[in-house]
């Protein structure tokens, strides 16, 4: 220990030129040193207190744009004049329900992940039917002409058993192309629940 | 403490007892006294069983997540354990814990005894009594819905009297009775543990009874989820860190025998922390429906509390400086070590899940359940561990059992906390992530929720692994706790400590001078200086009372100045004119919905971010909520959030769907609810609630005084609705009756979940309740036919049918037979035989929409009547008796208006017989087409 004091020195040794200085307090055998709070600490707390009313200032200050709602509103504009700035505003008219279901996948892809998130739950992902009818049949219940679609997934039908979506979409458009992706899915018929109500000639006739 | 000391002690007796202290002697007045270790055993031993109860029970709904087909019995399920697991976790791990640590260090640092031993024996049966009574109320669905203030209101007054009546008074009167002068850091932060649990656990829980076992919380939706979560987050600031950090100031000094880092950190912590702490609630509800100002407060004042925390960290594991050497061999001393790095890596984690744009996507994730649990198994369990392996050999005044064993547990530990919250993270950003997702053509990746839960299900299993170890190792410390006790000695040891009294006249001395002195600087400078060195706060330190008042303060005003406003000030919950309270069988189902703890699983808040409401549809308003008591936003979607189910699904979905989710969601974890499918409902309970409801300011009249009948209205409206879309009329009972579905309990909470987020698309009209009333005459009419209908024989439905055929049937279609000039009447309102009547008496009481009457004249003087079926820029088409498309030029047109009048004739019932309308109503109430007639 003594031969080579400098370097054996533990580390409490090495703070003995600026030892910590003991408090005098002692309660049950337990002491205190008087050190000081570290600097990082102090800059660290006095910096998140400092940040705490810039932000809040500039969060409520009343300039437009900071707010979630208003970071809200322009996302959902921007995302829409993306996505629908090529097609505008659908009509769910025949014409156009026959032309998207025919026509590029990219816009009928819209109208599958609409269909995904809110119709599988009875329709089945396969469109094949569970609780609900199987949608790539040539049987229909309310359905006879393509442009009926349209009409079922707003106002709903069956007292309920098909609710009414009107409300429940952001854009127009989500309903028209759902209504086209539907109308696709008797392209690939598949043997699920079987047929209800009556049976209806291609969308196209 | 021994023998040796014990004789010195009688010694001192001998000379106290020889006579009058006198001034000559020099000796001090001293008393003699002993410490209460009997319920420092008691707490520890309730520790080892609880925490071993709170983390079976984690584990096994760990597993019924990964395996939900085990909920062999409706006690068991997720959503009314999930509550038994947090509430044994937090309140009676955690809670005995921390008596165990309050009762040992308070009354060495007090050097007294616990002022009242029958009080500390009562504060230790009621907390047990407590916890029985919770583990018996919450598998029964009796509960509050509020997160861990789950238990009912008679409970709720049982540990207000506990915490305050025993254990609040006992500690208290213990500092005022104490023989130390200066209360030591260790008591700071219990008695703002005490005076603080107390106040959020009253005030959150304030609330009207309506039975027994029932309760309804006073605010509702927004006031609600503040004030559930101003209590939510301080729980965990008051009962699971600083009565911690108290626990840790006593025992890491005395097992490392190493004096504290610093004096003046434990002060500026302390007091930042408590003062801090209160406001950061909000961060909880960011994005939810909660003002923006409060959303933004919760954030700043999280952020400001990561310095005031790692204060402690600091001050605990800077005090193993020259220590660090005998932390290789002991337990005790690794597991505070660790414990301290997990509250640590916590409490930097809490203010970076509370930044917004974080919060977005942490929120309703796993990211939560990681946090929590690096929380609770790392800092509050090693704590108690390390603690516990202290305490051991002193309160049973051996050696402990096994070193060895004690370190296996200390690993088995360590790699349990790791092997549970790495895949948890994993699991938390991989959903966070996923329901973000977005193609590049701008839609959802993973547009099916199941897609979402199915992806971190090997993750769980994981956690049902790492959740293993850490029980294993502390099945090992139960071994090692067993084995230590038999080892005790016969009779335990009960040295006698001395101390004197605290004299009345005490000096403080004098603040000492500014270390500015002679420098050139201003009065303040000096006088900041002499603030900085504290010692006001060493006079505070000998006042308990007025130290207790202080930090009262700290708290109320912060939770005043944020919770105050959301209650005074309207703009902060505008009103939606159309949000209208639920029905009486809707709060029969609500309460089926609570009792499931639903919420467990289940959001009811969307928030405004684009990846949310193209999943969910528009998202949450405050003013949705006013009638909601007590608000149901929940903190984890497990499963897809609800708050615009209503109207999402049809009746028969959600009955197939209760009876067996799988079978309709594939990939389905939720459990299957057959009680709900055959249980009878009970309506006798739906007055009460009611009443209850409109005492809180429910606008109701009818509901008052009729609503069992109500409920049964409708509850039979939607078993009508639900037998026509495919479901049974009846089911048979639990018991083994056959009883009609419109009575049992599925009907009630589909009432509920098909109301769920619909008011706010109504429109005005639907939801005034104010429509037009028929005419006295008519009404009598009505009245007339009803009471003939429902008197005399039941009605024919193969008479009916024929007479459906020469009456009705010209014009209206039902079950696809009939005419096209009225509406189809097959998906109307038929189900209810007044609106059958009304329309009957008077049919242009209520027209509809496509069914409205068009008077034209055309410039040729002629005059038409019929309906609207078709519209363009040239022409209009009109249905007529005569004519189905009867095409006009608008050119042709002199004048055209709608008329008030409908096209069906009035008085169609006048001529019938009382038999014949009888029959004629049993057809057209049929809810689905007959089988055969013929």
């Amino acid at each position: 220990m003594n031969k080579t004091p400098s370097k054996t020195k533990d580390l409490g040794a090495e703070h003995a030129t600026n030892a910590p200085e003991l408090t005098e307090h002692s309660y049950d055998g337990i002491q205190e040193y008087d050190n000081p709070l570290p600097g990082w600490w102090k800059s660290l707390f006095w910096a998140s207190i400092l940040f705490a009313p810039i932000y809040y200032f500039y969060i409520h200050s009343g300039a437009e744009g900071r707010s979630i709602h208003d970071q809200y509103d322009t996302h959902m504009a921007t995302v829409f004049e993306l996505r629908f700035s090529q097609i505008g505003e659908l009509e769910g008219d025949r014409d156009t329900l026959l032309k998207y279901m025919k026509g590029e996948k990219e816009w009928l892809a819209v109208g599958k992940v609409v269909y995904q998130t809110n119709c599988v739950s009875c329709h089945g992902s396969d469109g094949g039917g569970l609780v609900g009818p199987n949608l790539t049949d040539d049987y229909w219940k309310h359905v006879r002409n393509v442009e009926d679609i349209v009409q079922v997934i707003e106002e709903g039908a069956a007292n309920g058993s098909m609710p009414a979506w009107k409300n429940r979409m952001s854009h127009k458009n989500q309903i028209v192309l759902t209504a086209a992706y539907v109308a696709s899915l008797r392209e690939n018929p598949v043997a699920g629940k079987s047929p209800e109500g009556k049976e209806i000639a291609p969308w196209d006739q | 403490m021994n023998k040796a000391k014990n004789v010195e002690g009688a010694a001192w007796d001998v000379v106290v007892n020889s006579g009058e202290v006198d001034s000559r002697s020099m000796l001090p007045h001293l008393e003699s006294f002993s410490y209460d270790d009997a319920i420092v055993r008691m707490f520890s031993l309730a520790t080892l069983v609880w925490g071993l109860v709170a983390t079976l029970v984690g584990l096994f709904v760990a597993i019924l997540l990964v395996m939900p087909q085990w909920t062999f019995i409706e006690y068991v399920s997720f959503g009314r354990l999930r509550p038994l697991h947090t509430n044994a976790a937090i309140f009676a791990f955690g809670g005995n814990s921390i008596f165990a640590a309050v009762y040992y260090s308070t009354q060495r640092l007090c050097k007294a005894r616990m002022w009242s031993d029958s009080l500390s024996r009562l504060h230790f049966w009621g907390w047990q009594l407590i916890i029985v009574s919770a583990a018996i109320t919450l598998p029964l669905g009796i509960t509050q819905s509020k997160e861990y203030a789950e238990l009912e209101w008679p409970i709720d007054i049982a540990i207000a009297l506990v915490w305050v009546g025993f254990f609040g008074v006992n500690f208290f009167m213990t500092l005022v009775k104490r023989r130390e002068r200066h209360m030591y850091v260790a008591l700071w932060f219990y008695i703002a543990t005490i005076v603080t649990v107390a106040i959020l656990h009253v005030f959150n829980n304030l609330v009207v009874p309506s039975g027994l076992f029932k309760s309804v919380p006073i605010y509702a939706g927004v006031q609600d989820a503040m004030m559930q979560w101003w209590y939510g987050h301080n729980a965990v600031a008051f009962f699971l860190t600083t009565p911690f950090l108290g626990l840790m100031y006593y025992f890491l000094p005395k097992a490392a025998e190493r004096p504290v880092f610093s004096y003046k950190l434990s002060i500026i912590h302390f007091w930042s922390l408590v003062f801090i702490y209160i406001w950061a609630g909000p961060h909880h509800l960011h994005y939810t429906s909660i003002a923006a100002w409060a959303s933004s407060l919760g954030m700043v004042f999280s952020l400001m509390l990561w310095m005031p925390s790692w204060g402690g960290m600091i001050n605990g594991l800077l005090t193993l400086r020259g220590a660090w050497h005998k932390v290789a061999g002991d337990p005790v001393l690794k597991f505070f070590v660790v414990g301290i790095t997990f509250y640590g890596m916590a409490t930097f984690e809490g203010p970076m899940l509370s930044i917004k744009s974080v919060n977005a996507l942490s929120h309703y994730t796993d990211w939560t359940i990681a946090h929590v649990h690096a929380g609770a198994l790392g800092w509050n369990g090693f704590m108690t561990f390390g603690m516990l392996y202290w305490l051991l050999p002193r309160i049973f005044q051996t050696k402990l059992y096994s070193i060895k064993l004690a370190t296996w547990h200390f690993w088995l530990g360590t790699l349990g906390i790791l092997l549970y919250i790495i895949p948890i993270y994993v699991a938390g950003l991989t959903q966070g992530l996923m329901w973000r997702a977005f193609t590049p053509e701008g839609n959802l990746a993973y547009p099916d929720f199941v897609e979402t839960v199915n992806a971190i299900i090997p993750m769980w299993w994981a956690r049902v692994g790492g959740g293993s170890l850490y029980i294993t190792g502390m099945v090992l410390m139960a071994i090692n706790y067993v084995m230590t006790w038999r080892s005790r000695p016969q009779v335990y040891d009960v040295p006698v400590i001395q101390a004197a009294p605290l004299s009345k006249d005490y000096d403080d001395g004098l603040s000492p001078d500014s270390r500015l002195k002679g420098r050139p600087v201003l009065n303040l400078a000096h006088k900041l200086d002499r603030f900085e060195q504290a010692h006001w706060h060493r006079v505070w330190e000998r006042m308990p009372i007025q130290f207790t008042v202080w930090v009262t303060i700290a708290v109320l005003v912060a939770s005043a100045l944020e919770l105050v406003p959301t209650f005074l000030i309207r703009s902060n919950i505008p009103t939606i004119a159309t949000v209208k309270p639920y029905t009486p069988l809707e709060l029969a189902g609500r309460d089926i919905y609570v009792a499931e703890g639903c919420y467990n699983c289940h959001s009811q808040q969307i928030r405004p971010l684009f990846a949310e409401t193209e999943r969910y549809g528009e998202y949450s308003k405050p003013g949705e909520f006013i009638y909601d008591h007590p608000f149901q936003w929940g903190s984890r979607r497990i499963g897809p959030d609800l708050a615009r189910e209503g109207g999402k699904q049809s009746h028969y979905w959600h009955f197939e769907h209760m009876r067996d989710p799988a079978s309709i969601t594939k990939g389905s974890i939720m459990p299957a609810y057959p009680h709900l499918i055959n249980g009878e409902l009970n309506l006798r309970t739906i007055p009460g609630r009611v009443q209850a409801a409109a005492y809180l300011g429910a606008p109701y009249e009818r509901e008052l005084f009729d609503s069992i009948e109500m409920a049964s209205e409708q509850a039979q409206e939607i078993a009508w609705q639900l037998v026509q879309q495919g479901g049974p009329a009846e089911i048979e009972s639990g018991s083994g009756e056959t009883i009609p579905i419109e009575k049992t309990k599925v009907i009630a909470l589909i009432a509920y979940l098909q109301r769920l987020g619909v008011d706010l698309h109504k429109s005005p009209e639907d939801s005034t309740g104010e429509k037009p009333q028929l005419s006295e005459s008519e009404q009598a009419q009505v009245s007339k036919f009803i009471k003939v209908i429902k008197s005399g024989p039941e009605g024919d439905v193969k008479r009916g049918k024929s007479i459906f055929k020469t009456t009705c049937g010209a014009c209206h279609k039902l079950f696809d037979e009939g005419g096209d000039v009225g509406p189809d009447l097959t998906g109307t309102k038929r189900s209810s035989l007044k609106y059958l009547v009304e329309n009957s008496v008077a049919p242009s009481f209520e027209i509809l929409e496509n069914y409205k009457t068009e008077l034209v004249l055309t410039i040729d003087g002629e005059t038409f009547s019929g309906t609207l079926a078709g519209e363009d820029d040239e022409k209009i088409v009109l249905k007529t008796a005569e004519n189905p498309r009867l095409e006009i030029l608008k050119d042709d047109l002199e004048e055209r208006k709608e008329s008030t009048l409908s096209v069906m004739p009035p008085g169609q019932l006048d001529q019938m017989e009382p038999q014949e309308l009888r029959d004629l109503m049993k057809y057209l109430q049929l809810p689905v087409p007959p089988a055969d007639l013929n």
